[in-house]
């Protein structure tokens, strides 16, 4: 039996799903040597060369010039020119294409109808669907592009097309919701008052009858209800736990307050944070800040430490946008300064030009107006990178939130007595704990590291500073 | 008949308005001062006029699209259909019905409808209210030669005759339905009556462009009615003097069809020939009345013009008592 | 409280009230029955039984048995209230509006708007309605969703027997045109109904079932049908609002956002066909009002686009029943 080798459609790239025979460049039962070019295979970008990886022969041609087929279908038969002409029939029957995508089948063996993929992960090319299955534009493009079989999706479009909705549930999967179920609380029947009135009024023990209704033609309505029982309108579900006890005091947010929640809720939700953590010597920094008399914080000297290095390193020193990342020529800083009304971070701009005696007025003008809640917006908005430092609280180390745009914000401990490896001897020293968050759309771990060495290299040495 | 000098003298101002109304508006339309279509009465002024003058406000009608007649024949105030017609927040109606649309149940108006044939039935609804008042009221629905056609209008006449209550069905034969002619459109042409026959009731037939003639038919009729409680009917051959609507170009009027009714069925004119024959009345009296009449139209025009205009927000107003 | 059918509530209550108010009369075909036979009045007693007993006390002239003419019943009925009366008028079966449409939509709706406000058109008219009878397609259609197109009308659809008498008792004490659509499927149906002058508002839901997971409103007789399917969810632990609305015109709009914030998922019910229906009109509702509370796209469960059609098996196929909506509700929770 002769060895019969199929000669399929390559694949370049995930997105090529077929492609186009050019021209043959080699006759059919006319052998050739390893690296003559075989077929020129046209692609919705390039035109290609296939090369022979080894001497051979093409015993059978299957597609003619300008033909299109889908990635894995077979071009031609390889094997031994005197390879039967019913071993080749039977090989090219037998044939099936590795790893072939529904589309691929049903193009090659209508006649047997494939078996329905499981629905591919996310990252599985895109598949043609055949142009003879009911499905709306819309839903061809998603299913498409997800690569998603639509063999098992039950059409509920007009007569049995699928929509673009049946393409969504079919790749949101099939999800029980965390149930509430039945309900049994409807009091105060009697009451002139909307439902949900009635249900919220019962379950926090509001006499209906005390209330005058609001809404329409009078009816009792869900916020007369939450105007007595003293409770925030519920946007969500209503809380299912008993409302606070005599000792809990009940605060309604501050709309800054409310602003920090959104904003931190959004940023530990949007974005993927990454932790990079680093121990530092700080005992040359210390030394460093004595002999200057002291004329900034430890902090106005981090500050300043991170400036340069994201001068070194400027892939950190972005923000991240919807789709684009936005890069910086200077360092402008931002720092965490903690006031009875929350968090506020005013930005020190352009702190890789300045010295750390102006760091250390900047900061400390910027720190007492943040506190006076003095700050213009422009003193608190922007920058590329912040710092929080909770050393001062004795923290020994912690994560951070990145504040967007930003793309990284640098966690600072309590400088702390710890051995280190001094040359071979441990010595005790002062050490700062460093986190680094990065948004990992924008900056990746290698950059985070790069920053972090550079920044450590500056404490550890920091004459240069 | 025995006649009244101040009956006659109140029926000839009643048409005398009808008839400078109608005019009036007639001029104000061609230059485009009023929304909408208007359906002018002018020719019919005996009939309406003949019908109503027998009638108090308790006593109620239901109109047809061509309705400024049984308006002002049933008392309506001048001022407030000319506001109505003109648009005005200060309408009879707020400006919400319009010409085809003036109603005020106050005095037993029940509406001009822009259905034909809509009304019969709800004649009949008034009588049922008018009967079981128990003081011999009557609710009349004006039709036309088209709505004589309609199946509402049999439905009404036939419902009147079996739950027996004082029904009249007053037919206006102006021998248009719109643009056809009642020769063509009306089985039984030119006898309409007959069709009321069938049903059961007594009918009776008058000249419509004649005060006198429609004035004492009626007398008769509601004789009967008021007496027995049971419905009636009643034809009147009448003549439009204008077009279906406002601008219709009458291309089915005959050459000299309406100079030839203005001159030989004029209500007003064969009015004043009898009242000074029958030396009731001068005809200097009735020229004053025009002047009157001609003053109080003027006026009208005058503050529909100025009247207040309603103000977006009105749109929403009495769709409902409540909701 | 006594317990009495649906059809006793609402013969109670015209009982009441015409003896309450001399102004409210009653027309329709055969609502006394008998009249000119050998049998003699009240051999019929009206075809539903709703006016059972009105003739023999209230007189012909107030319990008017009309010939078979749909129009002039509704067209007697709006001149009667112009007139000052409160009548009652009985279309035998609602698919006659048909016949007496104008009457409905471009009278009845229209005097009080049209007239300035100074008209009152108080008419009560009681559509009988629905599927479920083998009637076929021109005695089978619930025709509310047409009704509520017309501003002007008001239209209810009681479920239950005390909400048939307090929707009837509230449209005979108000002065605006009620389409009352009865179902003739729910006649039979009993309950419990308060004494005396019982009135529910209108626009006001009916909260049949509480749960927290997904809202269902459903219309007439759909509300006990969505009942039987939220027993059956229940013993998954699935948990439906059901909102009966009792009136489509005014609608609750309130109650149903309101339900629909709490759960996230929709399922509507009607019996009209789905274009241009109730169903439709409420999901455009939440999609307008409530989007950013839905998990899930809003389920519609109602008629197909078809006519009615007679045989029983067609008829079952037809209606939607208790497997649909459960099935319905499920695939809103499928979302996840």
């Amino acid at each position: 039996m002769a060895a019969l080798k199929p000669f399929a459609m390559p694949k370049w790239g995930i997105e090529m799903t077929e492609g186009t025979v050019a021209g043959w460049q080699v006759e059919e039962g006319k052998p050739f040597a390893k690296g003559d070019v075989i077929v020129l295979i046209e692609t919705d970008k390039i035109t290609n060369e296939v090369e022979a990886d080894a001497d051979g022969c093409l015993v059978r041609l299957l597609v003619g010039a300008q033909e299109t087929k889908p990635v894995g279908a077979l071009l031609a038969v390889m094997g031994p020119p005197d390879a039967s002409a019913a071993e080749i029939d039977a090989f090219v029957a037998a044939y099936r294409p590795a790893g072939s995508s529904a589309a691929a089948n049903m193009e090659e063996a209508p006649a047997s109808p494939p078996e329905p993929a499981p629905a591919p992960p996310p990252s599985a090319p895109p598949s043609k669907i055949a142009d003879s299955i009911a499905i709306s534009p819309a839903a061809r493009r998603a299913a498409e592009a997800a690569g998603l079989s639509v063999a098992d999706i039950a059409p509920s479009g007009r007569n049995g097309r699928i929509t673009r909705q049946d393409v969504d549930k079919a790749m949101a999967g099939s999800r029980m919701p965390v149930l509430r179920g039945p309900i049994a609380v409807s009091g105060q029947e009697e009451a002139y008052a909307s439902p949900l009135a009635r249900r919220i009024a019962a379950q926090n023990g509001v006499d209906l009858a005390q209330l005058t209704g609001t809404g329409p033609r009078g009816r009792i309505c869900k916020a007369d209800v939450l105007a007595v029982a003293n409770i925030p309108a519920p946007s969500a579900p209503l809380p299912v736990s008993s409302p606070p006890g005599d000792d809990v005091t009940v605060e309604p947010m501050s709309a800054m307050r409310k602003t920090i929640a959104r904003r931190l809720t959004e940023a530990k939700q949007a974005i993927p944070h990454i932790y990079l953590r680093r121990r530092v010597r700080a005992d040359a920094l210390i030394a460093l800040r004595a002999r200057d008399g002291k004329i900034g914080t430890i902090n106005d000297y981090l500050i300043r430490a991170a400036a340069l290095a994201l001068r070194e390193v400027p892939s950190c020193n972005v923000q991240v946008h919807e789709g684009a990342i936005h890069r910086f020529a200077h360092a402008d800083i931002a720092m965490a300064v903690a006031t009875d009304r929350g968090l506020i971070t005013p930005i020190i701009t352009r702190a890789d030009e300045h010295s750390i005696a102006d760091i250390a007025k900047e900061s400390a003008r910027l720190a007492q107006r943040a506190r006076a809640g003095k700050l213009r917006p422009e003193e608190f908005q922007g920058g590329s990178f912040s710092i929080s430092n909770l050393g001062s609280f004795g923290v020994e180390s912690f994560d951070a939130v990145i504040n967007p745009p930003q793309g990284a914000i640098l966690a600072v401990g309590a400088a702390r007595q710890e051995p280190v490896d001094d040359n071979g001897a441990i010595r005790i020293v002062p050490v700062l704990h460093l986190s680094l968050s990065c948004d990992h759309r924008a900056i990746d771990g290698v950059d985070g590291a790069r920053f972090l060495a550079a920044i450590a290299e500056l404490i550890e040495n920091p004459e240069r500073l | 008949m025995q006649y009244s000098k101040d009956g006659l003298l109140r029926a000839y101002r009643r048409m005398a308005t009808i008839r400078q109304f109608e005019e009036r508006l007639h001029e104000e339309i061609a230059k485009g001062e009023i929304p909408g279509f208007t359906h002018l009465y002018a020719g019919q002024e005996a009939a309406a006029v003949g019908v109503c003058e027998h009638l108090d406000s308790d006593d109620m009608i239901v109109s047809t699209h061509r309705g400024h007649g049984h308006c002002i024949a049933k008392g309506c105030d001048v001022d407030g259909m000319m506001k109505e017609i003109y648009g005005s927040r200060e309408g009879l109606c707020k400006g919400r019905g319009g010409s085809m649309h003036i109603a005020d149940t106050s005095i037993g108006m029940l509406g001009a409808n822009g259905i034909v044939g809509a009304g019969a039935p709800q004649a009949v609804g008034a009588a049922i209210a008018a009967k079981a008042a128990g003081k011999g009221k009557v609710a009349i629905a004006f039709s036309g030669d088209g709505a004589c056609n309609q199946g509402t209008t049999f439905e009404a006449m036939n419902m009147a005759a079996v739950i027996k209550v004082p029904a009249i069905f007053v037919f206006e034969n102006n021998h248009y339905s719109e643009h056809t002619g009642d020769a063509y459109a009306v089985g039984t042409a030119l006898d309409i009556a007959s069709r009321a026959e069938a049903f059961g009731m007594r009918a009776w037939r008058a000249n419509g462009c004649d005060f006198y003639s429609t004035f004492e038919a009626m007398a008769e009729l509601l004789d009967y009615v008021r007496s027995t409680n049971l419905p009636a009917a009643i034809e009147l051959d009448t003549e439009r003097f204008y077009g279906h609507f406002e601008g219709d170009p009458q291309r089915y009027r005959a050459k000299g069809e309406v100079a030839r009714l203005r001159e030989e069925r004029d209500a007003l004119k064969s009015f004043r020939a009898s009242a000074v024959t029958k030396t009731y009345l001068s005809t200097d009296e009735l020229d004053a009345l025009d002047a009157a009449v001609g003053e109080e139209i003027d006026r009208a025009v005058e503050a529909a013009r100025k009247a207040e205009r309603p103000d977006p927000s009105h749109v929403l107003e009495d769709v409902y008592a409540s909701y | 409280m006594s317990v009495m059918n649906i059809r006793e509530a609402i013969n109670q209550t015209l009982h009441d009230a015409m003896e309450r108010d001399p102004s409210v009369i009653l027309l329709g075909e055969d609502v006394a029955g008998g009249a000119g036979t050998a049998g003699g009045q009240e051999a019929i007693g009206g075809i539903w039984g709703t006016s059972t007993g009105l003739i023999g006390k209230f007189g012909p002239d107030r319990v008017i048995d009309t010939p078979i003419s749909e129009s002039a019943i509704v067209g007697a009925a709006a001149g009667a209230a112009l007139a000052g009366m409160r009548p009652v008028a009985e279309l035998m079966f609602a698919d006659f509006i048909g016949v007496c449409g104008d009457q409905l939509i471009n009278q009845i709706a229209k005097f009080r708007y049209m007239f300035g406000g100074k008209a009152r058109c108080p008419v009560v008219v009681r559509l009988i309605y629905g599927a479920g009878m083998n009637s076929a397609a021109q005695h089978s259609q619930a025709f509310y969703n047409l009704l509520t197109a017309i501003p002007g009308l008001k239209v209810a659809m009681p479920s239950t027997p005390a909400d048939a008498k307090g929707l009837l008792n509230e449209a005979l004490h108000g002065d605006d045109p009620v389409m009352f659509f009865e179902h003739k499927a729910l006649y039979g149906k009993k309950g419990e109904v308060p004494e005396g002058d019982y009135r529910v508002p209108f626009g006001h839901v009916r909260m049949a079932r509480e749960g927290g997971d997904v809202t269902i409103v459903a219309f007439g007789r759909m509300v006990s049908f969505a009942e039987k399917a939220a027993d059956k969810l229940a013993e998954d632990g699935i948990g439906c609002d059901i909102i009966d609305p009792r009136t489509t015109s005014p609608l609750d709009e309130e109650a149903i956002l309101d339900s629909v914030e709490q759960t996230g998922r929709l399922v509507v019910v009607d019996e009209c066909p789905p274009r241009c229906g109730l169903a439709a009109d409420v999901t455009a509702l939440v999609a307008q009002k409530a989007f950013t509370s839905l998990d899930a796209p809003p389920e519609c469960v109602t008629a197909p686009h078809t006519p009615v059609p007679f045989s029983p098996e067609l008829e079952r196929a037809y209606v939607p029943g208790p497997p649909a909506i459960e099935a319905a509700v499920r695939r809103t929770l499928d979302w996840g």
